[in-house]
């Protein structure tokens, strides 16, 4: 393809250059102009953190091919802050904390000034409609709204522009005050540099070549035609791994790039590093691998029969773990309970979605220590596992942190950085990886979804007598973090609460789909959303208020843990109190009393979203009717 | 009335660092040129606000400004072990080892300072930049004392490590779960109040008040910024968010398919934090990462309960499962009249 020639102003300055015609307009900016503030999150127009201004329109820049840039005013992220000096808005972002990763708030940021452009006098409800392309995964929005606020006022002169500055800390006392972020200016001006908007001189790019099956026999791969190919300087498989392969929180079961067979759809196969990230994924293709389909199993209550598909040799029953939690006699407990409830609860596999897709970037030093970048959660692991794989002392193996635009847990699965330190070895030249926001959704871990039962037996005065439940998860292809998800799911399932008997089983299942790992809450969200449900349940059938029933049951200072551990301090009773209080709690048996309640609709509960009417051209009002 | 409001709760416990083994953390402190302090450990942000909380602890244990807290970059070959981000652990492990390297320099500093003043140690205070000596008028800044020290010979340097006093738990075969798997534990509530559509099945969260247990607070703009993004997470696991898998391929491969919670979809959240100090650690922190999710999303479903009668066993509660249970309602309660009696 022959290049076109680009005259814009961006960000001031004038620029002409030949551009390859297929990049995008962001491509351009971050790789071209090495304009990195604004980040790359989804690639198709729907998280907003790549959006910029064009002829001073928000625009989201992966949706705008280059060529339509011709003759156009451009301001990025780094136009704002340009000396040095960031802009009221930026200030209100660091004063009211509303960066956390940072990876979303370039985006942000620029929203949130068209927004004040827009409307300088706009209110929180109409901030929240004009930031609704913006995704942000950390922060709730909260503080974002907060700084916009803050932003739009110190604009009015209604509020002073030292509302921008540090909390006065001049007793010396820093503990328990608002400290402004010591990070957050280089998020807020998109100075921060993430792991894919790191370059190094001479380095190849990668791309990685993902199953189509869910489990299948691999009988060969041939990278020969791909080797061949002008500008590619490595092709990787299993096969070069030189040391002891397999990775994972707890039981090492993963291969770096699939081994004998794949497991899911997306698990990676073969790696390959060229001069440039397009040529690196013909070769991709060029790859050809012939595959003998293996019968699957997609369901962890089937998985758990005998006969089923066997995911991994080791585990001929699919069982990664099984957790069991025993006090008293759950049996004898329900016998003598007045009540006994029984429910079935599910919950369903979620995505991290952190807006930072996965990323990495790999060298040999001057000593030979293999060098790894990435946004790791766990470096300290990751460099044992990584001394194993690549059969090296540790002290020749070093991970670096670098900023994480968004974990959650995701990103504490060694995924990537095996291949990209095979392939640093291989080339001994600096290489980089950057997932598309699909390659990061298929081949990463997810929340383990679950299937729990749960018996619950109380006496009619609220006291929970017997509680006992048995949790499934899908634990998908490979253990990462089930083990350790299911043992926490397992502990904390009966709630902070005195049950004399207690039976609890938990079980991580290998399945052939994507695999589940850590995510924030971890095992815990399962199992608690169904005890504290049945608690409502159990309450409304013995006309008890919700607080109340849990105050009866609530453990206290002292009491023993269903892992029989002796609490210290409990502080259980002061959060019920301090809930009840703020929200103006009125006491009664949760029978569907919605419609009679009289604490509804405070001041600190928002308004109902009605999208759209502030903009309806005719009767707005329409609402008012019912 | 085609919108029907309710209110639920939940509440929930957490443990704090990692679970059922011996968790531990390492770090170095030193008091530089200038009177700045540089702290070096292994482990890092992941976007919570660790930076500016271990700045704040360096800076209240030294006695310092936390704009003159530097910290190092986190890289296994040039910082002390730390273990990883995760587990509600960083304020916890890393901020208590921040604090006891700190401690340590610190008391080097003021064992010069003691020493050129005739002054007992006791007696050393140091805050906003300053070292001085009680009841007398020996006070300089924190860089003259540094000067000081490095004439005698001394570079104000500490380290530390902190680790848990916790066990596995037995879960072998036959095993009781019994162990001691964590040696701070957190408590925390919340109340939802949300708006159902009965035409739509559409739920909205207007609000949660969110009561949590955290320890001593180092950051309460931090702490509420952890707590309203576990909030909106959990709605997002609670009413949309749905990883969808055919036959091994998932159907939801992007966020136009994928549904993540926006501005329009959040909940105004009312924090409340109850500072619980943990009595082990040097500074009565625990943590709030991972139990700022956990009640959200029974607390909303209860809500949805008490606004319409239905509940939704089966995560998320998506428009379509609500419509469903409410029709499922209506044809049982037409059928049987009595028995809902």
């Amino acid at each position: 393809m022959v290049d076109i020639h680009l005259d814009a102003i961006i960000n001031g300055r004038k620029v002409s250059r030949d551009v390859k015609p297929h990049l995008r307009l962001l491509d351009f900016l971050r790789d071209d102009l090495n304009l990195t503030g604004n980040k790359e999150g989804c690639g198709a127009g729907e998280c907003g953190t790549c959006s910029v201004f064009v002829d001073g329109v928000l625009m989201k820049s992966c949706l705008m091919p280059v060529a339509k840039a011709q003759g156009a005013t451009v301001d990025t992220i780094e136009s704002l802050a340009k000396s040095g000096e960031l802009s009221v808005l930026q200030k209100a972002f660091h004063k009211a904390g509303a960066s956390q990763c940072g990876y979303c708030i370039p985006g942000m940021v620029m929203a949130a000034t068209a927004a004040l452009r827009a409307n300088p006098f706009a209110d929180r409800e109409e901030i929240k409609e004009r930031l609704g392309g913006n995704i942000c995964r950390c922060t709730g929005y909260q503080k974002i709204f907060d700084a916009v606020e803050l932003a739009r006022d110190v604009q009015n002169g209604r509020v002073p522009a030292t509302a921008l500055l540090e909390t006065d800390t001049a007793d010396g006392e820093v503990i328990g005050k608002n400290v402004r972020r010591i990070d957050a200016p280089s998020k807020v001006s998109g100075r921060l540099k993430y792991a894919g908007d790191m370059t190094m001189p001479g380095m190849l790019h990668v791309q990685v070549l993902r199953s189509p099956h869910a489990h299948a026999r691999i009988v060969s791969i041939d990278t020969s035609a791909a080797l061949a190919m002008d500008g590619v300087e490595s092709v990787i498989t299993a096969a070069d791994v030189p040391g002891k392969d397999g990775f994972g929180v707890f039981v090492h079961d993963q291969p770096i790039m699939a081994r004998g067979k794949v497991r899911y759809v997306g698990e990676a196969i073969a790696a390959v590093a060229a001069e440039d990230a397009l040529t690196a994924k013909r070769a991709v293709a060029a790859i050809k691998v012939v595959y003998e389909q293996l019968a699957p199993v997609f369901d962890p209550d089937e998985a758990m029969l005998p006969g089923a598909p066997v995911v991994h040799d080791y585990a001929p029953d699919n069982i990664t773990k099984h957790i069991p939690i025993r006090v008293g006699d759950v049996e004898a407990g329900f016998a003598a309970s007045d009540l006994v409830i029984e429910e079935s609860y599910s919950t369903q596999a979620i995505e991290h979605a952190y807006l930072e897709p996965e990323a990495g970037l790999a060298y040999v030093d001057h000593d030979d220590v293999v060098t790894v970048v990435s946004p790791s959660q766990n470096i300290t692991h990751h460099r044992h596992m990584l001394a194993r794989i690549i059969d090296k002392p540790i002290s020749k193996v070093r991970f670096i942190m670098s900023p994480v635009g968004g974990g959650f847990g995701g990103k504490e699965d060694m995924i990537y950085q095996g291949m990209l330190a095979l392939l640093a070895m291989k080339t001994m030249r600096p290489v980089r990886l950057v997932y598309t926001r699909e390659e990061s959704i298929i081949s990463t871990a997810k929340r383990h979804p679950s299937r729990t039962t749960l018996r619950m037996g109380l006496m009619r005065d609220g006291r929970i007598r017997a509680l006992a439940m048995r949790m499934v998860c899908d634990g998908g292809a490979y253990g990462l973090s089930t083990e350790g998800v299911m043992r926490k799911a397992a502990i904390l399932a009966a709630g902070p609460y005195a049950i004399p008997n207690v039976q609890i089983d938990t079980y991580g299942i290998y399945t052939n789909n994507t695999p589940s790992g850590a995510f924030r809450s971890f095992g815990a969200l399962q199992t608690q959303f169904a005890t504290e449900s049945q608690l409502d349940i159990a309450a409304e059938r013995l006309g008890l208020d919700p607080f109340e029933i849990r105050r009866i049951n609530a453990m206290r200072d002292g009491d023993m843990t269903h892992t029989k551990q002796k609490l210290g301090s409990v502080s259980l009773m002061r959060a019920l109190e301090a809930a009840e209080q703020a929200s103006r709690w009125e006491a009664g048996a949760p029978t569907v009393r919605g419609p009679s309640r009289g604490d509804l609709n405070h001041d600190d509960v928002r308004p109902s979203v009605t999208l759209g009417t502030r903009f309806a051209s005719g009767d707005a009002s329409s609402e008012a009717a019912e | 009335m085609a919108r029907k409001r309710g209110r639920g709760m939940a509440a929930c416990w957490y443990g704090i660092a990692r679970t059922a083994t011996v968790d531990r953390a390492a770090a170095w402190a030193e008091i530089d040129d200038g009177g700045s302090a540089k702290i070096v450990t292994g482990v890092t942000e992941i976007g919570e606000g660790i930076l500016t909380v271990l700045a704040q602890i360096a800076a209240h244990e030294i006695g310092v400004k936390p704009e003159h807290v530097v910290i190092g970059d986190n890289d296994t070959a040039r910082a002390p072990e730390a273990a990883h981000a995760g587990a509600s652990r960083q304020t916890y492990m890393i901020g208590n080892v921040v604090a006891l390297a700190s401690r340590e320099a610190r008391k080097r500093l003021v064992d010069v300072m003691a020493d050129m003043w005739s002054a007992p140690a006791e007696t050393i205070r140091t805050g906003n930049g300053e070292i001085w000596a009680e009841n007398t008028n020996h006070r300089i800044t924190m860089g003259e004392a540094v000067a000081c020290a490095k004439n005698r010979g001394v570079v104000p340097i500490g380290s530390a490590t902190f680790g848990t006093d916790t066990t596995g738990i037995k879960d072998g075969k036959g095993g009781d779960g019994s162990g001691r798997p964590w040696q701070a534990y957190v408590f925390g509530c919340q109340v939802a109040e949300v708006e159902v559509d009965t035409v739509t099945g559409e739920v909205q969260v207007l609000a949660v008040w969110a009561a949590h247990d955290v320890g001593r607070a180092v950051n309460p703009q931090g702490v509420e910024g952890q707590i309203e993004g576990g909030v909106v997470q959990a709605i997002g696991q609670g009413l949309m968010e749905d990883y969808q898998l055919k036959d091994g391929h998932t159907s939801t491969s992007g966020f136009a398919k994928y549904i993540l919670p926006t501005s329009l979809d959040v909940p105004r959240v009312n924090s409340i934090i109850i500072e619980d100090p943990d009595p082990i650690g040097p500074l009565g922190v625990k943590g709030i990462g991972e139990p700022a999710m956990v009640p959200t999303i029974p607390a909303v479903m209860n809500a949805i309960y008490d606004a319409v009668g239905v509940r939704v066993f089966d995560l998320p509660a998506t428009p379509e499962k609500i419509l469903m249970a409410m029709r499922e309602k209506d044809r049982r309660e037409t059928m049987a009249p009595q028995a809902a009696e």
